[in-house]
């Protein structure tokens, strides 16, 4: 009797948190990520079309999650007919096709639909094998999609996929920002905030000037190669990353901070995870260090800033590094800020549509994504929406009309109280 | 057929971005990725937003005499919403708004497409005083789907199938006819299906093969202020059993009673298949795992409920599991039931019968398995008042080994032959081939009957041909 009581225990956790019982399958067998499809052949076909991914599961009115699959409808675009198909691909029932092909990239990879299934591997690891169609979509030919081909081109020659020259990568940089010649922190600015949201860059270098932060802007800074790597060109994501790596190790850096999610994720888990290149540089994204220095006492917010926020959760530290609170900590801190919480938060958060290469090739899916955000967020009475990725900002600011809303940076609001 | 000519004109229907006849979007629709039941075809599938829209596509498929297939997740369990036949899939996820609750008379009327998860956000959001009886399939499949299949909800106790819970329907016609049946014929009330002819039999049971409904009107029921879900649980079924049947007659203001085997609780978590013992019996594991649910308006009648409850159960030797168990979880992602075998296929012999069967049905089925060495994943739910029960034998299997595949249609098909010889027992949403067993057994005028309704209400047989029944 005692273990089936024991069963009963686990089931009582099983309402709105996931998965918490141990002994399944999947903590038995763990999976190995950044695998190729091979690898995970034999654990996709397990979905069972279910359609549980395509909404919030027992939380937030069982609201949508999946952008790709909202927009297009057809069962394909959600994470249970991208897992089928994935089937009928490795099992030979279906082939590459260029539609095929669109469909997986017709994603923004924002991982909201893994959050929702309860099947331990698919939950856990489904990412891995959205990554390993588009690896392979690569190899037989069908991928990147055409926008995202070019922007790579470019990124592989000019080091930023905004078509922009490399020379121009810091004219961002004000007079007045100080930096440190030989300091081991650098500042890693991003192409995003290097050349479409500047104000983030030097609102970062600011905060970390009045913080009296030693550090530097490595003068040959280049795309981190996350734009290459999600649209699973994998051969020249790495070797963007293995520059990358040699030129900071080179440099004596020590500690990268940056105000970009994508960055973050690219340096602190996709190098040494998928890449295998162990840099030993500690990342930090701006809101963790941030809270550190909060915690320490180091940094204190003098001044109010009045306003009702909500805080959007960038997929790329959210569900893809599980940085959730930090952002959210620092907020709380601010006087006189209120935050809102929009109904889909935190794990269920949906996404802002730019993700995955998505805003480049599928530019209506990645404009209805952000308007579904930016509505949300008016929802709540909010007078600004704040994310801490200027690729999500910059994508609100493209779609929010009429100034019904304001999209700031958090980097923005600290700027102007400290 | 040009496959060409009938996409455009079903895209002159609903737009051009909710019709495809492309592989990458029909391959998701040939079968239902759970069962052992074979591959059909979808041809091309559309999104229909409006019942007008729904006519029109029928009008199409009877010009061109295609098949049309009502489909909303398509795992039903029984594989009747795979194209046996190819044809047009009528995915009906864009019909799915909740029109209008009405508390008074305590029934929602919803679109055809309606999930269960739609329905539990809005019943949630504006009506959290009243709730719909719900089952144990995923939140994305749909609500009039399964009334419609006889489905049960964990408010089987009060309401009975999930064909009772229908006030009303209206329903294009496999004709392109809209008829509306029930109350709501000639009112805007949905409050029943009396007290006219009921002729929402035409289209339960039938397996989207004499119409597709647009719209229909489902019982609620008041939540009350008082609820408690006992777990109980006994050593074997001949011990547990009696006990579920005299609650089930004492009027206890019980909404649900359902018992699981032992190794289908172990499926439901996903715990790992070599930690569960094939034959839990035989280690002297408790193999009665059932739950019983009451509530009440008052906390005295709770009281007094929920001692009577206990009384009973103590009596029957059952041992109660600890407190704080919430049963209020649906709908819920019941991911065990296919995953356990690692390959995630599952498929069931379930069926309605008398109660008295319960116990002989387990363990038919049980011996069945254990000899092919399966686990006994068996499930039963007593429904209106104790009146009869649903009971639910389950076969895991790896969907991508064909051997295992075919292993578990042998021992499907051995557990139909094995329980049908009780008497009474009937499969819902059986598949094809226990279709054509009860069409042998069927009293021979019922089924001229039925095939005269099927010629009628489909004169061009373009429903969902190969299920339902007289075609
Ligand atoms: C894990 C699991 C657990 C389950 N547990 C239960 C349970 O506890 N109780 C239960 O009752 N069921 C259960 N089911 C079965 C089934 O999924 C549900 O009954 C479900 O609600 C049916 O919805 P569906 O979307 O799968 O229907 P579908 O398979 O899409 O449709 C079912 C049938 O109805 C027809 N149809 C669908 N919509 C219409 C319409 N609008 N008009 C006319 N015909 C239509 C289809 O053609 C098909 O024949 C379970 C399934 C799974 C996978
Ligand atoms: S991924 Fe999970 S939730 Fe989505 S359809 Fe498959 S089994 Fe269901
Ligand atoms: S990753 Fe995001 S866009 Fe892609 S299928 Fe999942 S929820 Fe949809």
């Amino acid at each position: 009797m005692v273990g089936v009581i024991k069963i009963f225990q686990r089931l009582r956790y099983m309402k709105r948190m996931g998965l918490t019982h141990v002994d399944t399958r999947h903590e038995i067998h763990k999976i190995e990520r950044h695998q190729d499809l091979e690898h995970y052949k034999d654990i996709i076909y397990q979905c069972g079309k279910c359609g549980t991914c395509r909404t919030v599961y027992q939380d937030a009115d069982w609201a949508a999650v999946c952008p790709s699959g909202e927009f297009r409808k057809f069962e394909s675009y959600y994470l249970g007919g991208k897992n089928l198909l994935t089937w009928g691909l490795t099992s030979g029932k279906l082939k590459w096709t260029e539609h095929l092909a669109s469909i997986f990239y017709s994603c923004t990879v924002c991982m909201a639909c893994l959050q929702q299934c309860q099947i331990p591997e698919i939950h856990t690891y489904a990412v891995e094998w959205l990554m390993a169609m588009r690896e392979e979509a690569v190899k037989q030919g069908y991928g990147p999609m055409p926008e995202q081909k070019l922007y790579t081109e470019h990124t592989m020659v000019e080091n930023n996929p905004y078509m922009e020259k490399h020379g121009d990568r810091l004219n961002w940089l004000p007079s007045h920002i100080k930096q440190t010649p030989d300091a081991k922190t650098a500042y890693y600015v991003g192409c995003t905030s290097s050349y479409r949201e500047q104000n983030v860059a030097v609102a970062t270098a600011e905060i970390l000037n009045s913080l009296q932060v030693d550090f530097r802007i490595h003068p040959n800074e280049s795309c981190c190669g996350s734009p290459v790597y999600m649209t699973g060109q994998t051969e020249k994501a790495k070797k963007i990353a293995e520059e990358n790596v040699k030129m900071f190790k080179d440099a004596g850096i020590e500690k990268i901070i940056t105000s970009c999610a994508g960055c973050y994720r690219t340096w602190k888990d996709t190098y040494p995870n998928k890449f295998g290149l162990n840099h030993g540089i500690e990342v930090k994204h701006l809101p963790e260090f941030l809270l550190d220095k909060l915690k320490n006492g180091e940094l204190n917010f003098s001044k109010e800033f009045n306003m009702k926020i909500t805080y959007h959760d960038p997929c790329h530290i959210g569900r893809h590094m599980g940085i959730y609170k930090p952002p959210r900590q620092v907020l709380e801190k601010i006087p006189g800020l209120e935050l809102l919480e929009m109904k889909r938060n935190r794990h269920n958060a949906w996404c802002c549509g730019s993700g995955g290469g998505v805003r480049s090739a599928f530019k209506d899916l990645s404009a209805f994504a952000a308007n579904e955000r930016i509505e949300e967020a008016k929802e709540t009475t909010a007078e600004a929406i704040v994310s801490c990725c200027p690729f999500c900002l910059n994508q609100f600011k493209a779609n929010i009309k009429n100034n019904e809303i304001q999209a700031l940076d958090l980097s923005e609001i600290v700027k102007q109280i400290i | 057929m040009n496959n060409n000519e009938i996409v455009s004109e079903l895209e002159n229907i609903v737009g051009e971005q909710f019709v495809s006849d492309k592989p990458e979007e029909t391959f998701l629709y040939h079968y239902d990725f759970i069962t052992a039941e074979p591959e059909g075809k979808c041809d091309i599938v559309i999104m229909p937003k409006t019942a007008e829209e729904v006519q029109e596509i029928v009008k199409i498929a009877n010009k061109f005499k295609i098949p049309l297939v009502p489909w909303v997740s398509g795992i039903n369990f029984g594989s009747t919403a795979t194209p046996l036949k190819g044809g047009i899939v009528v995915d009906l996820r864009r019909l799915n708004r909740v029109l209008e609750v009405n508390e008074d008379d305590m029934y929602a009327l919803i679109e055809g497409g309606t999930t269960w998860a739609g329905l539990q956000a809005y019943l949630g959001k504006n009506h959290p005083n009243l709730m719909a009886g719900v089952t144990f399939s995923p939140p994305g499949t749909g609500v009039v789907a399964s009334c419609l299949c006889y489905g049960m909800f964990n408010l089987g106790m009060l309401g009975g199938t999930g064909a009772e819970f229908i006030n009303g329907l209206e329903v294009v016609l496999g004709s392109g006819d809209l008829v509306r049946v029930g109350s709501c014929s000639l009112s805007d009330y949905w409050y029943g299906r009396q007290p006219l002819p009921d002729l929402a039999g035409l289209f339960i049971g039938w397996e989207g093969s004499t119409g597709i409904v647009t719209k229909a009107a489902i019982k609620l029921w008041p939540k009350l202020p008082f609820r408690k879900d006992f777990v109980l649980m006994g050593n074997t079924f001949d011990m547990g059993i009696p006990v579920l049947l005299k609650l089930s007659k004492a009027g206890l203001g019980i909404c649900d009673i359902f018992v699981f085997s032992y190794n289908w609780i172990q499926a439901a978590i996903g715990a790992y298949e070599k930690k569960v013992p094939l034959n839990p019996l035989k280690d002297n594991l408790p193999v009665f795992i059932s739950g019983v649910t009451t509530q009440a308006y008052t906390e005295k009648q709770h009281e007094a409920q929920c001692e009577a409850i206990e009384t009973i159960s103590k009596e029957g030797g059952l041992t109660e599991a600890p407190q704080g168990i919430s049963l209020d979880i649906l709908p819920y992602q019941a991911w065990g039931a296919w995953n356990f075998s690692r390959g995630g296929g599952g498929e069931w012999i379930g069926s309605y019968c008398s109660t008295r069967e319960i116990i002989k049905y387990y363990k038919l089925a049980r011996e069945t398995a254990l000899k092919h060495g399966h686990t006994s994943q068996f499930y039963s739910r007593l429904l209106f008042g104790g009146h009869y029960c649903v009971s639910r034998f389950n076969i895991n299997f790896n969907k991508n080994d064909p051997e295992e595949i075919e292993s578990a249609r042998i021992i499907l098909k051995e557990i139909h032959e094995e329980v049908s010889s009780l008497d009474g027992v009937v499969m819902y949403k059986a598949p094809k081939w226990a279709h054509e067993v009860y069409e042998e057994k069927i009293y021979p005028a019922t089924y001229e009957l039925m095939k005269k309704i099927k010629n009628l209400l489909d004169p061009n047989k373009v429903m969902n041909p190969g299920h339902g029944w007289g075609d």
